[in-house]
């Protein structure tokens, strides 16, 4: 391998990828399509967030503003919570289109964020939206293979390989120069237009910039850079196996459906039907049959709370719920609220395990497919994938319970048993309440995340390197 | 300078080169004739490494080119038999670039100078090879050798197209490279060009060297003759 000539063959292909105006062409389309989809993005994301704010707002200022009440109304006059969209969203929709945004929270019931549509929630089906993500992940190797595909065909074809060949030059240096060349001018003509889109339309979006915001730009470009590398040595390598510049883009063109609609939609349809999910009744229903199993508080003879009840009033030393000194039906309510909530995780943490389990079809089959892992990768460094839902529904639940745990406090020790239904307490005691705040997944968190995506991408690297190598050993791939 | 020893390519059961001996020396041109399929560009593209002969060897300078691909390349120049190379870069930029992956690094003057050497007119270095006729390319492909200091020549079939006067140009060319001591094995169809600008012609019939006469000795008739007799 002689780096210089490497440098000389990669300079050369660039100069020769700008004289023609093809690639010009090709980019201008591109270049429309990206700044479009980047700003229907940004606006929508924009506009989104700025209603879920007002919105926010609007609940808490009605949560805040209730009347003396009785708790348990307090507890059933609920409170909508709502997922501001992720300031990387507007770059990659990821699953934001396909999981809800809102959850209607209340005491003891565990209302799901649109779990109707976590049927489709590995997002694959998804083909119509245009953001900039999709157009990098689809059309730019498109680019790439209109760009390069007679790269080394072309040569061959017209004699000119044989030439350059009888050169110091290798075959492995003019094939590592010629994916040198084709990549640097995809990485100059897509990488800084990413950046720019990214930080700017990150800090248009919340009016500042921090440090996880740089470190989740950087690494998007980063893996987008090693996306187009990896494009382009399979770019390069057929044209290197093939005998002509139209084979090469038959091939090319035939990988790019197979890779990019082909493996995509069945990695969707082989997760689905290897690991069934339930729908939104069939899950209700679940823990519906589950909860009837532990216990039914409204039942005075039902064995669990017939037990609770002889456990408080031996605890207290009394032989009435009414004699004890706290609120019996209030610590009824937060029994059922442990128990109803308990069982709400157990299944919620099933139902993620079948999706996890689904979307592993993908990763798995992102070492057969480099657009998968990329495209994983992105929704996550995006915070519009499957994590992400999931937490916020994690989170919410866990406030849901915190809260409604609260109020049957205040029930416990401000309201006595006898004549319940008629009292009331201040507004100040829910007023008290900090209002939802999620916490997007980590980064180091979304990394972890992301490690067979991120090996599969590195994987396709190696391989990519490694078939280069291999072709240019060949005699047979010279002529 | 060139040297083939034993040397056999064989496809399968098809022979494309049978048990070939031959040597060229320094500042000889050896013309292959042969019908399509004889065998002539199967001996380049083993002198050019591309072909692994199946028994024998075939060297350059000495060495076996199939254990020594990288320095045997660095002493050959190849011009196939149409050139075609970059048509969206000028003559002197194509000239630039094949000399540089050669490991040379040229002025433009010293460029334009083994371009005038190769026969180019110094106004067309300038222009876009695609508009260059097929003899200005192959006097660039020539101009490649050059710059690049070759000492052996292989030429596939060089004046195939070319009209009588830049074949002419192209022969006068290959003379004045002989003469500079470059070693030259070009196949060829051309029987009156290949007794003009040969020292040596060989007949190839199904992968083997027939016969190998001396161009001076024999006359163009004789040779045609010779030449319909042994294909």
């Amino acid at each position: 391998m002689h780096l210089h000539l490497i440098r000389i063959v990669a300079l050369h292909e660039i100069r020769t990828v700008f004289r023609s105006k093809m690639p010009f062409i090709l980019y201008s389309i591109l270049l429309a399509m990206l700044l479009l989809a980047g700003f229907v993005g940004w606006n929508y994301v924009s506009k989104f967030n700025a209603q879920q704010a007002r919105y926010t707002t609007e609940v808490q200022d009605n949560w805040m503003n209730q009347p003396e009440r009785h708790p348990h109304r307090v507890a059933h006059y609920g409170y909508l919570v709502f997922r501001e969209k992720a300031p990387l969203s507007f770059f990659d929709f990821g699953l934001d289109s396909y999981v809800g945004n809102s959850v209607f929270l209340e005491a003891h019931r565990q209302n799901t964020v649109n779990m109707s549509e976590a049927g489709f929630s590995n997002g694959m089906l998804r083909f119509g939206e245009l953001s900039m993500a999709l157009v990098l992940q689809l059309l730019v190797p498109l680019f790439i293979i209109f760009l390069g595909f007679a790269t080394v065909a072309g040569l061959k074809q017209n004699g000119v390989l044989k030439i350059l060949l009888c050169q110091k030059a290798s075959y492995f240096d003019i094939l590592a120069g010629k994916t040198a060349g084709l990549v640097a001018v995809t990485w100059l003509l897509f990488l800084p237009l990413i950046l720019a889109a990214l930080i700017g339309g990150a800090v248009l979006l919340q009016n500042e910039i921090n440090a996880e915001l740089l470190l989740r730009s950087g690494l998007i470009l980063f893996v987008y850079a090693v996306y187009f590398l990896i494009i382009t040595m399979i770019v390069t390598g057929v044209s290197a196996m093939s005998k002509n510049a139209s084979n090469a883009l038959i091939m090319l063109v035939l990988g790019w459906m197979v890779c990019f609609i082909v493996i995509p939609k069945s990695a969707q349809t082989l997760g689905s039907s290897l690991y069934k999910a339930p729908d939104k009744i069939a899950f209700e229903q679940a823990i519906e049959a589950e909860v009837r199993k532990e216990g039914d508080s409204h039942n005075p003879d039902d064995p669990h709370f017939a037990a609770l009840r002889a456990n408080t009033l031996k605890k207290y030393g009394v032989d009435s719920v009414h004699k004890l000194p706290v609120n019996y039906g209030a610590m009824v309510m937060q029994e059922g609220e442990r128990i109803t909530s308990g069982i709400f995780g157990t299944q919620f943490n099933k139902l993620i395990e079948t999706y996890q389990a689904q979307n592993a079809v993908s990763v798995i089959l992102g070492f057969f497919d480099p657009y998968l892992p990329l495209r994983n990768i992105s929704m996550q460094l995006c915070g519009v994938d499957f994590d992400t839902f999931s937490e916020f529904q994690k989170q919410t639940e866990q406030y849901r319970f915190d809260k409604t745990t609260l109020i049957n406090k205040i029930h416990l020790t401000q309201i006595s048993y006898e004549n319940d239904r008629a009292q009331k307490v201040a507004q100040s005691n829910w007023q008290q309440m900090p209002p939802f705040e999620f916490r997007p997944v980590p980064l180091a968190a979304t990394i972890y995340n992301a490690k067979w995506s991120l090996i599969a991408l590195l994987f396709w690297l190696v391989a990519g390197a490694a078939a280069l190598g291999f072709i240019s050993s060949q005699r047979k791939f010279q002529l | 300078m060139l040297e083939a020893n034993n040397l056999t390519k064989k496809y399968g059961d098809y022979t494309a080169l049978n048990n070939l001996n031959l040597t060229i020396g320094k500042g000889e041109i050896f013309a292959l004739l042969g019908q399509n399929g004889a065998g002539k560009t199967t001996t380049i593209n083993l002198f050019l490494g591309f072909v692994e002969p199946t028994s024998g060897v075939a060297s350059i300078d000495g060495l076996n080119v199939a254990t020594h691909a990288e320095e045997t390349k660095t002493r050959l120049a190849y011009i196939p038999e149409t050139v075609m190379l970059y048509p969206n870069l000028t003559g002197l930029e194509n000239l630039e670039y094949f000399s540089s992956l050669a490991g040379f690094s040229y002025e433009a003057g010293q460029l334009a100078g083994f371009l005038d050497t190769a026969g180019l007119q110094s106004s067309a270095h300038g222009n876009r090879l695609g508009g260059y006729s097929k003899g200005m390319r192959q006097k660039v492909g020539i101009a490649i050798a050059i710059a690049k200091k070759a000492k052996v020549l292989l030429l596939d079939e060089p004046t195939s197209g070319l009209d009588p006067k830049a074949s002419n140009e192209f022969s006068e060319i290959l003379k004045t490279l002989s003469a500079s001591g470059t070693a030259i094995l070009m196949a060829t169809h051309d029987i009156f060009r290949a007794r003009e600008v040969a020292t040596r012609i060989g007949i190839m019939k199904e992968g083997n060297l027939q016969s190998v006469t001396e161009a001076g000795a024999i006359s163009a008739n004789e040779l045609e003759q010779l030449y319909l007799k042994t294909v």
